[in-house]
Parts: structure tokens; C-alpha cells; sequence
């Protein structure tokens, strides 16, 4: 790959000014969310967003969706025109966009070139998706079933490439594994020890998740343990109640699949105090992409989408106060937040076996929980740690708010067998 | 003017056809840049390790070495090749002319991964493998 791109500054400045979210839930088995819809989700997040920016539908002027996988999950190839009547946006100019996991962090980034290049002022981004379920047969949205492994397992191969990757195999095995097991070598950590670093860091995850209202999984790994009857939760963690999905995880370290949608609206920062008192200005976003058969083609896409971030920041990891990493592959944590630097080179499993990585530690990182606890409703889970790092940086997160208030705030979006974003994000107030 | 027969006027190489079609005669085509040399594999038209627009055919041995290696769960099974019975494990190939690619390597249960895991890298063979309606591109230990 040739690292020669230097991102420019944006034409003008853009600014989060409103955010909104539903919960990450599972709409099938809740009887209170069953049988809400996909335009539904989107509506209600879209419509809170605009609400947080004191703004009605009528003042937005362009929207995008987000969302991984609308044919299989939705039967459908355009859900910009499915959503855009459930929040007001009749006869606007909207786009659909999906890149796997890493869609709700690229809905962040198009709606901002949108703004900053001047064509619009008011912008609606957010993504949605429903991944516990799947439509009850030709039926309307409402009627959804469960995702049944038969039609869920052969499609994930939709996102590895057709012309040869899918073919020869080799990518979509090391998916999971493959930057973990290249740390653990680089570092000499035995398989007993990373084992420990991903039940701690899956530990500590989940008790953010607990005081995160909109989080799916809140049950704290104590009191897990204490219903299986394990006076030590760390015997819990290795027991057969959280069992290896692949040579490294297990399923505290494997994301909560979700139904959910998050959205937020961007403004010019120049006017962005007239729509809320603490808005929060998108510095950069830079982007890089590697297909699977690429060898650690994480670890690489993460380190330039970081940068060049940097580099058009002028930041230094040293400036960060908070990180989100979307951890589908939950070892990728602290992995990508050692990457970019937040955690000193070869020490981050340290960091995440102390419990430093969580929301009350000295290197806080993914406060709602991240995809194993938080959820992961596949394209709009991106737009929900922006949601996230918001009102942690308005200070606004409660029993869960970070030490330090957040001045600036690392993404790394990650996901589509692999698409990488890394956004730095400013408190500008 | 506008006499050319469209299919002469726009006559371009299928890659990846002649990639698979190369497999199934036990060939391993890749692209060779015309500017700094570094091999496409596998294959297409431009160059990815300098950006230029072209590249010409070469064939790999399809011998290398095996850098490193995972065993798949539950998660990431290969479906295809659990519902042959087969033993394998995907890991990092670098071909012995240069390319890297994460390839599958055949014959390797648990006890053998144990036994190579402290002796990487190890070299390895390709195994041309009939897939039914394709042939594709496994390794196996070249022991």
C-alpha cells in the first residue's frame, strides 16, 4: 500500500449539534420493542437528534442512512426512501450508504464533507440496523422473526471479495484472530495470560454497560458469576458459561448482536452555538481500507488512518482523553487504542488486565461498553459510540462520566472486511 | 468513424478468469509491476505497492513460508472445508518471490499447530484444490 495522503483542512469547520439514539435492544424477544420497525428506529433517533439541536424537520436539508446489510436484515436496497417520511424528510435529498461495521463512523465523516464544502448548513447522518431479526417472509416491517445461523452464517461471507478472497480462504479465518495472535507473539504473551487481559477487559466493559441506560447487556459479570454460582468471576470468565468462540475469544469478547439506530446533526461550527450550548467540532477524519486477504490488515489500516489524523490535527496521542474502538473483535480495544498511541507500545494489555481502560480508569475507553456489552446493531453501531463520546464530552454521562472532562476524543471505526476511519473529535465550548 | 466493432475498440484481459482457469492447470498467475517491480498477487491491473497503472503476467512457484497462523472456532470456521473433514488452518503466506496473503493451510489439526508454533516461519507447498466447480490455492507443510 502507498501511504502518501495528506488530508487537507475542510473547507469550513463542521460541528455536532444534536444527537440522538435508541436503546440497543433486541426487538424479537422484548416484549415492549417487539414489533417496532426500521423507519421507526431511525424516525425516533432522527427525530431526538433534531430535538437536541432545537431544530424541526423542516429546517434539515439533506439526510444519510447508514446500515450494513439492508438486503438481508430489511429486504431492501434503498432505505434512505423507507426512513425518510419517519422523520419528517419528504422529498429531501437523502443517500443510502453501507460499509459493514464501520458504516455509522462513515456516516459521521460524509455528513460533515456535506457541510464543510458549503452545499448544505443543516445535515441529518445516522445509521440503523435490526440484526436480531429478519423479515417474517413478504410481510410488513413489523412482522420480523429471529436470524435464523442458517441464513445469517452463509451470508457473512458477503463481505469478503468475490473475485478471490472468499475463494482462497485464508482471509475470512483470521478475521477474528489474527492481530491478537500476531501481538501475543510480538510481545511473547502466552495464551493463558491473553486469555486473562480479554476476560478483564470484557469485565470491566460491562460494568460501564450497567449505568449505560441505552446498553444491551447490563447484567455485571459478578452478578453473572453469583447466578452460575461461582464465588470468583474470573473462574467464571474461563468457565464453560463464556466459552471460546475462536482460538482467542470467547463470548464475552464476541459483540451482542442488536437492533438500534443512532443519528446526529451537523452544522457549521461557525454557527453552531446558535443550535446548542456545547457543540462539538469533527477535526478530521481520515480513512484507510485493507481487503482480508491482506496479513494484519487491521493493525496497518489502523495505524494510517491515525496518521493522518494526526498529521491534519496537529494532535499527538498525548492529546487524547477518550477512545472508542468499534470491538466487534473485542481484543481489538486495546489493541487499536495501543496503536494510535493512546497506550504505550507493547504495554496496552497491561492497561487492559488493570482495568485502566475503563470508564473510571486513567485511560478510559469505550464508556457505553463497546459491541460486546453496548451492543452491535452492525451500521448504526459507530454512530452510537459518537453519541457516546458526546455526552461524555458535554460531561453529561452520569454515574458513568470519565474523570477528566474530554477535550478531545479518538474514533477508530472498523468494519466490512475492513474499512478503518479515524475521527478526532473537540469539545468546542 | 464508428466503424470498429465495439468488441474490437474495447478488448481488455480477464484476470480473474485466467487467475482460476490458471489454478486448475496447476498454475499460479500474479502481475509484475512495470515500474517498480513488486508483484500483484493476486492479481489486477495496477500496481498496490506503488500506485502505478501497469502491471504485466508472471507466474509464482508457490512455494514460501508461514509466518504465523490461527486455529478457527465456532466463529470463524471455513464452512466449506468443516464439511469436508478437513484439518487446516489460515495463516500468513509469503510466497518465496515476495507476495504476502492469508492463505489456508491444509493437514494441520491441533497437535501439529502446537508442534510448527515455535518453529515459524516453516516453509510450505501449494495444493492445488478441486472445489467442485473451481479449482483454488491451498498450502500444505513442505515437509
Amino acid at each position: 500500500m502507498v501511504h502518501n495522503v495528506k488530508l487537507g483542512k475542510n473547507m469550513r469547520s463542521v460541528s455536532i449539534v444534536g444527537i440522538g439514539a435508541t436503546p440497543f435492544m433486541n426487538v424479537i424477544e422484548n416484549p415492549q420493542y417487539k414489533g417496532l420497525t426500521n423507519g421507526e428506529l431511525f424516525g425516533y433517533a432522527a427525530l431526538d437528534a433534531m430535538e437536541d439541536a432545537g431544530v424541526e424537520p423542516r429546517d434539515v436539508q439533506y439526510f444519510f442512512h447508514g446500515s450494513a446489510n439492508p438486503h438481508v436484515l430489511n429486504k431492501c436496497i434503498t432505505p434512505n426512501i423507507q426512513v425518510a417520511d419517519w422523520c419528517g424528510m419528504r422529498g429531501k435529498g437523502s443517500i443510502s450508504h453501507s460499509e459493514g461495521c464501520c458504516t455509522g463512523y462513515i456516516a459521521l465523516e460524509e455528513a460533515v464533507f456535506a457541510v464543510a464544502s458549503g452545499a448544505y448548513d443543516i445535515v441529518l447522518t445516522g445509521g440503523c440496523d435490526m440484526g436480531c431479526g429478519m423479515p417474517d417472509g413478504n410481510t410488513p416491517d413489523h412482522m420480523r422473526v429471529a436470524l435464523t445461523s442458517e441464513v445469517l452464517f452463509p451470508d457473512l461471507d458477503s463481505i469478503f471479495d468475490r473475485a478471490y478472497g472468499r475463494y482462497l480462504g485464508g482471509g475470512p479465518g483470521m478475521n477474528h484472530d489474527d492481530w491478537i495472535n500476531y501481538y501475543a507473539k510480538e510481545n511473547n504473551l502466552s495464551a493463558d495470560v491473553i486469555d486473562d487481559v480479554l476476560n478483564h477487559q470484557a469485565y470491566h466493559f460491562r460494568r460501564a454497560a450497567a449505568l449505560c441506560e441505552r446498553a444491551m447487556r447490563r447484567t455485571t459479570y459478578d452478578e453473572l458469576a453469583k447466578e452460575a454460582g461461582f464465588d470468583d468471576v474470573w473462574e467464571y470468565m474461563k468457565s464453560s458459561y463464556n466459552p471460546k468462540m475462536t482460538q482467542y475469544l470467547r463470548t464475552a469478547s464476541d459483540s451482542s448482536v442488536a437492533d438500534g439506530a443512532a443519528c446526529c446533526i451537523v452544522v457549521p461550527t461557525e454557527i453552531a452555538h446558535k443550535f446548542n450550548a456545547k457543540p462539538i467540532e469533527v477535526l478530521a477524519t481520515a480513512g484507510s481500507a485493507l481487503d482480508a486477504i491482506v496479513p494484519h490488515l487491521e493493525k496497518k489500516a489502523t495505524a494510517e488512518a491515525a496518521r493522518q489524523v494526526y498529521e491534519q490535527t496537529g494532535l499527538t496521542p498525548d492529546d487524547i482523553d477518550l477512545v472508542y474502538v468499534n470491538d466487534f473483535i473485542g481484543s481489538s480495544a486495546f489493541l487499536a487504542a495501543e496503536e494510535i498511541g493512546y497506550l504505550p507500545k507493547g504495554e496496552g494489555w497491561k492497561y487492559a488486565l488493570d482495568g485502566r481502560l475503563a470508564y473510571d480508569g486513567d485511560k478510559p475507553m469505550n464508556t457505553n461498553g463497546g459491541r460486546t456489552s453496548y451492543g452491535h446493531a452492525f451500521g448504526a453501531s459507530g454512530m452510537a459510540d459518537i453519541f457516546e463520546a458526546v455526552v461524555q464530552m458535554r460531561g453529561e454521562a452520569g454515574e458513568r462520566q470519565i474523570k477528566k472532562m474530554p477535550k478531545h476524543t479518538f474514533l477508530r471505526g472498523f468494519g466490512g472486511a475492513q474499512n478503518v476511519r479515524a475521527t478526532i473529535l473537540r469539545a468546542n465550548f | 468513424m464508428g466503424t470498429m466493432r465495439t468488441e474490437d475498440f474495447w478488448n481488455r484481459e480477464h484476470i480473474v478468469e485466467k487467475f482460476w482457469n490458471g489454478l486448475k492447470e496447476g498454475v499460479i498467475y500474479a502481475r509484475k509491476c512495470k515500474e517498480c517491480g513488486s508483484i500483484e498477487f493476486p492479481p489486477h491491473m495496477a500496481c498496490n505497492s506503488c500506485g502505478y497503472h501497469e502491471t504485466e503476467w508472471m507466474t509464482l512457484e508457490g512455494k514460501g513460508v508461514l509466518k504465523t497462523f490461527v486455529r478457527t472456532g465456532a466463529l470463524n470456521a471455513r464452512l466449506e472445508l468443516e464439511d469436508m473433514n478437513l484439518k487446516y488452518v489460515c495463516g500468513e503466506v509469503q510466497f518465496d518471490e515476495g507476495p504476502e496473503m492469508n492463505a489456508v493451510i491444509l493437514g494441520i489439526n491441533k497437535k501439529k499447530a502446537k508442534e510448527i508454533e515455535d518453529k515459524l516461519p516453516v516453509r510450505v507447498r501449494p495444493v492445488f484444490f478441486d472445489m467442485g466447480r473451481y479449482t483454488t490455492l491451498f498450502f500444505e507443510l513442505d515437509e
